[in-house]
């Protein structure tokens, strides 16, 4: 008792200086890990091909240029030939390859599959989860239960049904394709948040709608829906996101630019040691300023999805 | 209205569908469909197809083998070397995931002036695509200006320039280093919640019991945390376990063989060797491995789970 006694004046002492000392030092680190990767991403982006091959690396960019990124919104204007791109001749961007034109086009395709997954994840999602939060009907456990299956299986085992399937209905190398897939694998997690959320607003809303002659569709869409917005908007970040960054089933049933989408052309580029690094990773920024705006702006409801999706699944 | 409303009210005498079960059917539909069509279907489907010998390269000829795909893995030894390697990688993958997840985690749990901001800034990686975190890595890693190579030299603790990918012993390592910076903001968002939820008067209970800060981690935090860690081993392990992006960008299963795990032999297989038959039987056998791994876990980490 009195060691106790004795002891604690000083432990407090200590503490009183080592924990914030502690927490900004941790602080800063987990500041470091996190940004110092993108960070050196981006600084590169804005480098040229004679800065980019410094050695040590430039970390700031001391004559940063906009270059890259004004030939991948300018490439149709350039004509990029062998000779010119030898030639590292400025006026076809250096060390700017005769693909960078395909950029643009796969921006669009991302951003059509990705808006399409999530318009159908809501058009399929909303009222499966409505029935299952909110209806007493025969098979609705069951349903519950196969919706937690299919998010144990791994995609790559569904590869090879998925291309002989899409091969044999013709639809290889569409948007289709990448939409149907996508939707396939995003809409368990979508319901499975709402179903969550419906669960948690009260049966009697549910009771007088339905009192009141309102029909079930209109009690979903008239007083569950304006209810659900918070679900809704995790629904549609995670879709999104799911879409823009999904990189094995585009891989697998693309072909051509036509459907090829902003990862595949990125993923070409990687492979190809003829491309200066700071184009490829202008083109990076490119791909992750979309998903890194959408998450500092809507961090709030990502997280509740996350945990609602993980605490009961 | 009908003959069946007039009878008894006996349950199996009512219509067999009332309003509410037409609704529902109706309602969940479009979401069965969806799902039948693209998980039950492919999961049926592909254990079909790991029963034939199906080989683009002869497309007008493809006998029905048994189990003879499942034989030929099973007993091919460069598929237990690659099982091998993807072992180690998902390993280490995991164990880094989870202990920093943690160390991020405790952080976060702590009131401090900036810790909003640090929680918002957690989502980057795991928000951005991972073909963009694999550009990323490969960049940093670069033998010849990468940022790896530049900040060791000018730190003093290299010589040269070293080969980080191209080096056979680092790069298993190097790619897990790329998936976990991926990965952890996920671990730490989960465990932060877990921690949120252990009662304070355990806390209470604790220090009024003498015990340090060192004992009330190790004997009230890490026993509650017991099931939210489960979740996140399995959740992560399933995710290593079958990764394939990192693999594809980064390495192509190389230098040699020394990258060339499950996930990528199942592309190569079926991709560029295009024999189907092998390639799903393979994807069988990671699932069913995938499965059973996490049943183990969450059997023996999380009780009530």
């Amino acid at each position: 008792m009195t060691a106790t006694a004795v002891r604690l004046p000083t432990k407090g002492a200590l503490a009183r200086f080592a924990r914030p000392a502690l927490l900004t030092v941790a602080s800063l680190l987990l500041l470091f890990y996190l940004l110092a990767p993108m960070a050196w991403l981006i600084s590169s982006s804005i480098q040229s091909e004679r800065e980019i091959v410094s050695k040590p690396p430039h970390w700031i960019a001391r004559e940063p240029t906009i270059e890259n990124f004004a030939a991948i919104f300018t490439s149709h204007e350039r004509a990029v030939t062998y000779e010119t791109r030898a030639g590292r001749d400025p006026a076809s961007g250096g060390f700017i390859p005769s693909t960078a034109k395909n950029l643009l086009p796969s921006l669009g395709n991302s951003l059509i599959v990705a808006c399409m997954v999530v318009l159908l994840n809501l058009l399929v999602g909303v009222p499966a989860a409505y029935a299952m939060a909110k209806i007493r009907f025969r098979g609705r456990q069951a349903s519950i239960y196969g919706i937690l299956a299919t998010r144990v299986i791994p995609d790559i085992a569904l590869v090879v049904p998925f291309f002989l399937f899409i091969r044999n209905l013709g639809l290889l190398d569409t948007l289709t394709s990448l939409i149907v897939t996508y939707l396939a694998i995003t809409v368990p997690f979508s319901v499975f948040i709402l179903i969550n959320y419906f669960e948690s607003l009260p049966d009697e809303l549910d009771k007088a709608a339905r009192v009141d002659g309102c029909s079930r569709w209109q009690t979903m869409t008239k007083v569950f829906l304006p209810l659900a917005a918070p679900s809704l908007v995790a629904v549609i970040l995670f879709a999104f996101l799911a879409s823009w960054n999904e990189f094995l089933l585009a891989l697998m049933f693309t072909q051509t630019p036509k459907s090829q989408t902003l990862p595949i052309i990125i993923a070409s580029f990687t492979s190809d040691f003829t491309i200066s690094f700071s184009f490829i990773n202008a083109a990076g920024v490119l791909a992750v300023l979309p998903p890194v705006i959408l998450a500092l702006v809507f961090e709030r409801y990502i997280v509740s999805g996350l945990t609602a999706g993980a605490v009961k699944g | 209205m009908n003959a069946s409303t007039l009878s008894a009210p006996r349950a199996w005498a009512r219509p067999w569908l009332g309003y509410d079960e037409r609704s529902a059917l109706l309602f969940v539909l479009p979401f069965a469909t969806v799902l039948f069509a693209v998980a039950v279907f492919p999961i049926v489907y592909s254990f079909y197809i790991s029963l034939y010998s199906l080989r683009l390269t002869r497309p007008n000829r493809v006998p029905f083998v048994w189990f003879d795909n499942y034989a030929n893995v099973l007993s091919d030894p460069q598929f237990w070397a690659a099982v091998e390697r993807t072992v180690t990688f998902s390993v280490m993958a995991v164990v880094a995931t989870a202990v920093l997840g943690l160390l991020i985690a405790l952080l976060l749990n702590e009131e401090f002036p900036g810790r909003r901001v640090l929680s918002a800034l957690l989502l980057i990686p795991w928000a951005i695509p991972s073909v963009a975190n694999g550009l990323m890595w490969k960049w940093i890693y670069d033998s010849n200006y990468g940022a790896l190579n530049g900040a060791l030299f000018q730190l003093g603790f290299i010589d040269s320039y070293m080969v980080w990918l191209g080096d056979a012993d680092k790069t298993l390592a190097l790619i897990a280093n790329a998936f976990v910076w991926k990965e952890v903001p996920l671990a730490a968002i989960l465990l932060l919640v877990g921690l949120k939820a252990i009662p304070a008067d355990l806390y209470a209970a604790a220090k009024v019991d003498g015990a340090d800060a060192l004992r009330r981690f190790f004997h009230v935090t890490l026993p509650a945390l017991g099931p939210t860690f489960a979740l996140v081993i399995v959740y992560e392990t399933m995710i290593a376990i079958r990764h394939f992006d990192l693999f594809f960008l980064l390495t192509e299963g190389g230098p040699g063989d020394a990258s060339h795990v499950v996930a990528w032999r199942i592309y190569v297989e079926t991709f560029r060797n295009l024999s189907f038959g092998t390639g799903a039987a393979m994807s069988y056998i990671l699932a069913l491995a995938t499965l059973a791994l996490s049943y183990v876990v969450i059997r023996a980490l999380g009780r009530r789970l």
